[in-house]
């Protein structure tokens, strides 16, 4: 359908981006991403031919879009821009009968056809109710849900979005983004600002940053958490939504990679408890391993997410002698472990239990484990330990120690 | 078409109509009508004097009135929905200094001869110069074109100043051209008002074109508006109508701010339905404010009256929407 191949364009002095080639086909919706400045709206301003390209070809169906005339492309492409000011104040039929124009011929006005499709379009934006108001006097929802009933009445193959929905509120966005992903046989290509809803609404994501493709596939294989850390700056979590299985980004941190000195620390964890120390130590530039932990913990998720060494077993599984010898391994090489307060019973005890020997490696714990082993011998587990235990009660005590 | 446009349109019609009988009679002596017509019951015979008055004088004066008030009503439509701005005018990228410095070179250099026609370059050429600077690889922002509007209107401005500075007695024959007025107009003078006329037409037909550009230059891109082409075509007919308006008349202000802006008040913004009735609209202005001048006040220049009727209404406007 639509093959931009090598292309590089801006704004009259240097490429803006270079040498992009992406594809999109028919029903498919492509998400473009990336942080500021990356070059999104400049590739949409090519893909709609409003920049020429300085190199490189926007083909549809395989015909150079420079080739096509304005009237030709506005039958095939529409466009929904970020913001529509409209300085006239035009009703809202007479905006999206505009959508019309290049099917109307320069002496003639408009058919009864043209006007069916207007109106079909007004009612699948659900905006016939407003149609004989001012597109000023109506709120910037509406308004954009007009814009798109215009780009609609043009009777596209392609839709370009470029942040169409960014300046609403959610509960707009969701509206006009389930609008848009329901019109059938249209491609759209969009740019996104929300990640989260790049990832919900699109098949295909293309991250791009310093004007070239840095990432390029599903949703899950460009929202990862390296990818966000390199290119936007951000340690973020992904997870999966529950509901719709796409990517999620949640807890964003700040990125400090400037921490004095990088510990190599081990957590044991369990049922949730590190996922947050996990983060924070992250964003410190520590370097963690995790483990043992089930591959249903969210721990598992998180450490995953955070691209964290773990050692995992299948949920439920016992902890297998394999295992043990690697979790060995991991606390030996730590500068120090930290053990976040977790459930403890007899299967997960030989976390524990196994730390008894670590010499020179202080163990932190933090906040309280609750004992379900049986005879509740927790605390005289950790009696046997060669340095003892410290026992914190929040991160923020936690990291003097971490740090001395 | 609205039933609301229709009549309004129907309206301006049958008042143009009217206007221009009563504006025969109106004059420094009043002529009746039936003296004239051969067709109208009256008593004794044809008035001769009162014939060559109506038919040599003031018909002339009085088309070419309505036809220069009406290219400028266009024009300054035809602006405003270029640059999305309603404060534009037909002279907003240099016509009317171009044509001014044009009258002005003719007056001084050549004691007046040819200049319509000097007027005509100097408006037009003004308007193409501003184009030439704007552009780079065949686009021309509106934002450019407006800029170097006002920085060639300045520059042409100093030179006219340099020019009535040394210009002697001539001046006076400057500052009158430079007020704007109907004097000298012939049967020639309408005839090249014609082309106002055809003008006019032509910006009718890119009407729903000019809709559209004013939703912005990439929105009308995006909506199948070759907009670079339509660019040139608009400034080029303004220019031209905007031309043959200042070498009929002089720089005549306001009318094309104005009328385009009280329509647009009544009909609302669609292209289609302002431009028929700015045109009308600006010709019934400006052949009232001469009917005033040359019946009331000695034949004074229109220009001081388009202004000081249009600025106060003008500022009457800009409160009740500031009100609304």
């Amino acid at each position: 359908m639509i093959d931009v191949s090598d292309l590089s364009v801006g704004y009259g002095a240097g490429a803006i981006i270079e040498h992009i080639s992406l594809h999109a086909g028919k029903n498919l919706s492509v998400g473009i991403i990336g942080p500021n400045g990356s070059g999104k709206t400049t590739l949409l301003k090519a893909i709609s031919n409003i920049l020429e390209p300085y190199s490189g070809t926007v083909q549809i169906d395989g015909e150079d879009i420079t080739s096509i005339s304005a009237r030709n492309l506005a039958q095939t492409m529409g466009v929904v821009p970020q913001e529509t000011a409209i300085s006239f104040d035009y009703s809202v039929s007479d905006i999206v009968m505009m959508g019309r124009h290049s099917y109307i011929g320069r002496f003639s006005s408009e058919s009864p056809e043209d006007r069916r499709i207007a109106q079909a379009a007004m009612e699948t934006c659900n905006i016939t109710q407003f149609a004989d108001r001012s597109v000023n006097e109506i709120s910037g929802g509406e308004r954009q849900r007009v814009i798109i009933a215009r780009a609609i009445a043009q009777e596209p193959k392609i839709l370009l979005l470029d942040e169409a929905t960014s300046h609403l509120d959610i509960n707009h966005q969701i509206e006009i983004l389930n609008l848009i992903h329901n019109l059938e046989g249209v491609v759209k290509i969009g740019v996104y600002h929300d990640l989260n809803l790049a990832a919900q609404y699109c098949d295909h994501l293309i991250l791009l940053n310093h004007g070239a493709i840095c990432a390029d596939g599903s949703p899950a294989e460009v929202l990862t958490a390296g990818n966000l850390k390199e290119h936007y700056s951000i340690n973020a979590v992904v997870t999966i939504n529950p509901v719709s299985k796409k990517p999620r980004i949640t807890s964003f941190f700040e990125c400090h990679d400037n921490c004095s000195s990088p510990k190599k620390i081990h957590i044991i964890s369990g049922g949730g408890s590190g996922s947050e120390l996990m983060h924070a130590l992250c964003a410190c530039g520590h370097s963690l391993s995790a483990g043992i932990l089930a591959t249903n913990d969210s721990d598992y998720a998180a450490a995953v997410s955070l691209e964290i060494p773990v050692i995992a077993l299948p949920a439920f599984a016992p902890i297998s002698k394999e295992k043990t010898e690697e979790l060995k391994r991991a606390v030996h090489e730590a500068d120090c472990v930290v053990l976040a307060g977790m459930p403890c019973g007899d299967d997960n005890l030989v976390n524990i239990t196994l730390l008894s020997d670590l010499v020179d490696t202080p163990v932190y714990v933090l906040g309280k484990c609750s004992d379900f082993t049986t005879g509740g011998n927790l605390q005289t587990v950790f009696d046997t330990f060669q340095e003892g235990i410290v026992p914190v009660d929040t991160m923020q005590e936690l990291f003097p120690y971490i740090d001395r | 078409m609205k039933p609301k446009n229709v009549l309004v349109l129907t309206t301006l019609c049958i008042l143009s109509v009217i206007s221009i009988f009563i504006s025969i009679c109106m004059g420094p002596t009043s002529v009746p009508l039936a003296a004239i017509l051969p067709f109208l019951p009256h008593e004794g015979t044809i008035d001769a004097t009162a014939q060559m008055i109506v038919f040599d004088v003031r018909l002339p004066r009085i088309l070419a009135a309505f036809l220069v008030g009406c290219g400028l009503a266009v024009a300054g439509a035809a602006m405003q929905g270029l640059f999305k701005n309603s404060m534009a005018d037909p002279y907003i990228i240099g016509t009317s200094s171009g044509g001014a410095l044009g009258a002005a070179i003719a007056i001084v250099i050549f004691g007046g001869l040819f200049l319509p026609v000097f007027a005509f370059i100097g408006a037009t050429g003004a308007t193409f110069l501003v184009y030439i600077v704007s552009t780079k690889k065949g686009r021309a922002p509106v934002e450019t074109l407006l800029l170097s509007g006002i920085a060639l209107s300045m520059f042409f401005s100093s030179i006219l100043s340099f020019l009535m500075y040394n210009a002697g007695k001539s001046l006076h024959q400057i500052m009158f051209w430079l007020m704007g007025g109907f004097w000298n107009v012939g049967w020639p003078d309408v005839y090249t008002g014609v082309l106002i006329l055809v003008g006019c037409v032509i910006i009718v037909a890119f009407s729903r074109d000019l809709n559209i550009l004013s939703l912005g230059e990439d929105d009308a891109f995006s909506l199948g508006v070759n907009v670079e082409q339509l660019k040139k075509i608009l400034l080029f007919l303004s220019a031209f109508i905007a031309g043959i308006a200042v070498s009929i008349a002089g720089a005549i202000g306001f009318i094309g701010l104005i009328t385009p802006h009280i329509i647009r008040l009544i009909v609302g913004p669609d292209h289609r339905i302002l431009i028929p009735t700015s045109f009308l609209a600006g010709g019934l202005f400006l052949l009232w404010a001469d009917n005033l001048t040359r019946t009331f006040f000695n034949d004074m220049p229109v220009g001081i009256i388009t202004a000081f009727v249009g600025a106060p209404f003008f500022m009457y406007l800009l409160r009740m929407r500031m009100k609304a």
